[in-house]
């Protein structure tokens, strides 16, 4: 049984060695979600230059997926993520 | 009207203070020509934070200026000029020690002797506007008419369909003077007639003036992250540390010594700051100085730690030998204006300064006495003579 | 810092790619110290990307670059007690005090490090000639296709158009075959036939040639239609995919399919690398095609001049000769090749987004002053200002201006965006000083 991660709720299985990347394109998410971003984020240039892939991991921050291994149990979602605090602030 | 009319003015710097300027004269019927070394809010102009603050000042002329230059921004976002470039919002000055609470407290005493709403904020409602805030933040006031601007955006708004003639790259070598007042500016040889000159150039004054001893560079490392929120500030308001006035008060002169402020962007992204490096003209920014801003900047709002670093840059503010702004006539040179040494409150004051260098130059009421600004004072012994 | 402790210090080489495996195997085996930082966790860079784990096998192109890639890490595997490999970390470039740093993304710490030189070979950033829907999920930069198809070993689902300009375009479409997914169609924009002088000389190179022949091969057995003279026009979305309107010669089709992947050539990643004077106290040598694109067999051989160039300057000289001679073949073999598939820049849409990272349009730059300064078009344009550093938007907009945007002055730092975290808990390494 291969490891997971999870994208917001969805948990993701991956093979050890891969990066975030290519496990959620196996998993059918190329849309990356709009985010902070202005575009939609998806996975585009494999080498950590174009930074379309950049994902929140919860309670770490932001990461190229294309560069970065899957680790199990890790909490992705699209940037920005300010972690729990901000999950209650009153903004419009 | 008729004396603008046939009047042709040479402006000197194309940052927020000339571009005002220039915005002002040709409003009122001036011909002007604003030339740039590089070209529009490529100095300190671009390179700097948006506070349009009067948390931030220090008590006296100072602190009334701001009141005022900050108010004029407001009639100019209302009557359309900088429409949806000034935004009002809080800062908050937080205190982390209880030294550092004093001098709060006797900041927000200052602020409210000069007529400024200060309110006092208790920690449960400091992080309902500010969740996540540091443990360490023990005191802190609210100063809720503050604002918000970008030099830059200001800079073009204010030249965008104003029939300012803009020169860029053309670097003025000298002020050309017949008999005791200015003909016209060198640039590159050529010789560009003017009736009157403004010099509002930062550290390109110096050259030109000869206020080598008067004005002294201070670079203030920054930095810029991601976005922590789409399209709006990420925070309700601008974090303004105590060391931050410990340095605009003069209590702490140090170029270790780090002046935090945490500017939550419009575009949802932090803009972080900084140091204040005395005689340091040059643009480049250190690790040490850096980690240095972002450590203290961790501490005051941990949150800080989920966002990534996009640039660091670096911007010399132009400061004057006594800390205040040098606006009007040049002592010796007849025709010549000056409107430098704003040092880090030129976003703030910009508008406000150009509006009044313009109608200086028109011979116009300036409106308000600011007398204690011109470059007279450097000059005493002569203005006596 | 005295002689002896200088003399000790490693050569900073960046980036794990054949060009920076040449270079820090080069110094290594003239015995000097190195220091190898590549920002994976493996070495390889995009041509050698090596497989996960558990991936299936796939065909990962010509046995020679294999061979290539297996004589080299043997070859590092017999010095490696001179080379201090960093993996996972990222260079982040050279401060205002000299300092050369880099972000440990494993220790969650930016560290930097003396260095007597330093190399840097971080490769090639593919050129993406925009069109209106090229920022939707789904369209891919071919070579990131490429590289995740040799990590995993899967080629993505569906139907998928590879599209654009240049030999990777060729190579990906028939690796993608090989791997089980044959693209519904290969579309070239050049029009070799237009300039027989190139093509001509073009048939005089060996090995590339018979590489060409191999992947033509893989195409042909799959019938990949590969269609000249053929470009996207734009992508919108359609259902679960794509629809692509694109030109075939002078007719316009609307393709559908899962995946778009696009390419238009190689750029070098030099986005804020600057080099010191030649006389500097810590010498710069850019190598591979983060200097000049040569391709994966010259980024060997430049990795070497590079080391050597560095040899050079601490009083070491090496012959280097045949080493220019054969990089001369590769570069007019580059220029053959650039030349024979030549076109006309095309006029994006006012619509068409320049640049991602913040969302500006075609129509937003022609809003400049079309005597904008560099710095306006970041500032007020917010071009080359984003996460990226304009290295997307940066060859599309010097190709729109026929001149390039003068990079920021004095270079900027960090070279990537960087964990805040990280860079605050920044510390001079002590164990080299």
């Amino acid at each position: 049984m291969n490891p997971c991660f999870y994208w917001i709720d969805r948990p993701v299985s991956f093979r050890p060695g891969e990066t975030i990347a290519a496990a959620l394109l196996r998993a059918g998410i190329a849309d990356l979600g709009a985010g902070g971003g202005i575009v939609p984020g998806r996975v585009f240039c494999g080498i950590g230059a174009c930074q379309a892939c950049v994902v929140a991991v919860l309670g770490e921050g932001a990461v190229e997926a294309c560069l970065t291994p899957a680790r199990p149990g890790m909490r992705l979602a699209p940037p920005p993520s300010l972690g729990p605090h901000h999950e209650r602030a009153g903004h419009e | 009207m008729a004396r603008s009319a046939s009047l042709h003015v040479a402006v000197i710097g194309a940052g927020i203070v000339g571009a005002a300027a220039a915005h002002f004269l040709a409003a009122a019927g001036a011909r002007v020509t604003l030339l740039d070394a590089s070209g529009p809010a490529a100095g300190a102009t671009g390179a700097s934070d948006g506070a349009v603050s009067v948390a931030s000042k220090k008590p006296g002329p100072m602190m009334d200026l701001a009141r005022h230059a900050r108010a004029f921004y407001g009639a100019c976002e209302a009557d359309g000029l900088l429409g949806g470039l000034f935004h009002r919002r809080s800062t908050f000055l937080v205190a982390r020690t209880p030294l550092e609470a004093d001098l709060v407290a006797e900041h927000g005493a200052d602020l409210a002797a000069a007529g400024e709403r200060v309110l006092d904020v208790d920690r449960p409602t400091l992080l309902s506007r500010i969740p996540g805030l540091g443990d360490g933040v023990c005191f802190a006031l609210e100063i809720p008419d503050d604002g918000h601007a970008l030099g830059y955006e200001i800079t073009q708004r204010l030249l965008q369909g104003s029939g300012v003639t803009v020169r860029r790259n053309a670097s003025v070598s000298e002020i050309v003077m017949r008999a005791g007042q200015a003909v016209g500016v060198a640039v590159r040889g050529d010789v560009l007639a003017a009736d009157a000159v403004l010099v509002a150039a930062g550290m390109g004054s110096v050259g030109l003036l000869g206020l080598g001893d008067i004005l002294i560079p201070r670079k203030g490392q920054m930095v810029v992250t991601d976005r922590a929120a789409a399209g709006r500030p990420a925070i309700d308001g601008h974090l303004m540390a105590a060391s931050y006035l410990a340095a605009k008060r003069g209590i702490v002169r140090d170029n270790a010594h780090i002046g935090l402020v945490i500017d939550p962007l419009v575009t949802g992204q932090f803009l972080i700051g900084g140091s204040r490096e005395e005689h340091r003209c040059d643009h480049t920014t250190d690790a040490v100085t850096i980690s240095a801003i972002l450590r203290d900047a961790l501490d005051l709002y941990p949150p800080l730690r989920e966002r990534r670093v996009l640039r660091t840059f670096a911007g010399v503010r132009t400061a004057s030998r006594d800390g205040l702004p040098i606006i009007g006539p040049h002592p010796h040179l007849g025709g010549v204006t000056i409107a430098t040494g704003f040092e880090g409150d030129g976003i703030c004051l910009g508008p406000f300064m150009g509006a009044y260098a313009a109608r200086m130059i028109l011979g116009e009421a300036p409106g308000v006495d600011l007398s204690m600004l011109a470059p007279q004072r450097f000059s005493r012994v002569e203005a006596l003579a | 810092m005295s002689e002896q402790a200088m003399s000790e210090l490693p050569i900073l080489v960046v980036g794990g790619g054949p060009a920076g495996v040449a270079a820090a195997v080069s110094l290594a085996e003239a015995g000097l110290r190195v220091l190898l930082v590549e920002q994976r966790e493996r070495l390889g860079g995009a041509i050698h990307r090596q497989p996960a784990p558990d991936a299936p096998q796939i065909w990962r192109g010509p046995a020679r670059h294999r061979r290539n890639w297996t004589q080299l890490t043997s070859r590092l595997e017999r010095v490696a007690a001179r080379i201090e490999l960093r993996t996972s970390s990222v260079f982040l470039g050279v401060d205002g005090a000299g300092r050369f740093l880099c972000e440990d993304r494993r220790a969650g710490q930016v560290f930097a490090r003396p260095v007597r030189a330093a190399i840097v070979a971080v490769g090639a950033v593919e050129r993406i000639r925009p069109f209106e829907g090229w920022e939707r999920p789904g369209v891919m930069s071919a070579g990131g296709a490429q590289v995740l198809l040799k990590e995993t070993g899967r080629p993505p689902e569906g139907p998928i158009v590879v599209a654009g300009s240049g030999p990777l375009l060729l190579a990906v479409a028939a690796q993608l075959a090989r791997a089980g997914n044959p693209p519904l169609a290969v579309l070239e924009r050049g029009k070799p036939w237009s300039r027989p002088k190139a093509l001509a000389s073009l048939m005089m190179a060996g090995p590339q040639l018979a590489e060409a022949a191999a992947y033509a091969t893989a195409l042909a057995l799959n019938r990949v239609p590969y269609r000249l003279d053929s470009e996207v026009l734009g992508v919108s979305e359609a259902g679960q995919g794509l629809a692509i309107r694109v030109r075939l010669g002078t007719v316009e089709r609307v393709l559908q399919a899962r995946q778009l992947l696009v390419h238009d050539g190689l750029e070098p990643n030099r986005v804020g690398i600057s080099l010191p004077a030649p006389e500097a106290d810590v010498p710069v040598v850019l190598a591979g095609d983060g200097r000049e694109i040569v391709g994966a067999d010259a980024a060997l051989l430049d990795g070497q001049r590079a080391a050597a160039a560095v040899l050079a300057r601490l009083g070491r000289a090496v012959p280097v000769a045949a080493l220019e001679a054969a990089l001369g073949k590769a570069r007019a073999f580059q220029r053959d090749l650039a030349d024979a598939l030549k076109s006309p820049p095309t006029l994006p849409s006012p619509e068409t987004m320049i640049c991602r990272c913040e969302g500006r349009r075609y129509a937003d730059f022609t809003a400049l002053p079309a005597e904008a300064s560099a710095r306006e078009i970041r500032l007020m344009g917010r071009f080359g200002l984003g996460a990226c550093q304009g290295r997307f938007c940066g060859p599309t907009l010097a190709e729109l201006r026929g001149e390039p945007l003068p990079p920021a002055s004095p270079p900027r730092w960090p070279l990537r965006p960087v964990s805040l975290a990280a860079l605050a808990s920044f510390s001079m390494d002590q164990t080299e000083t």
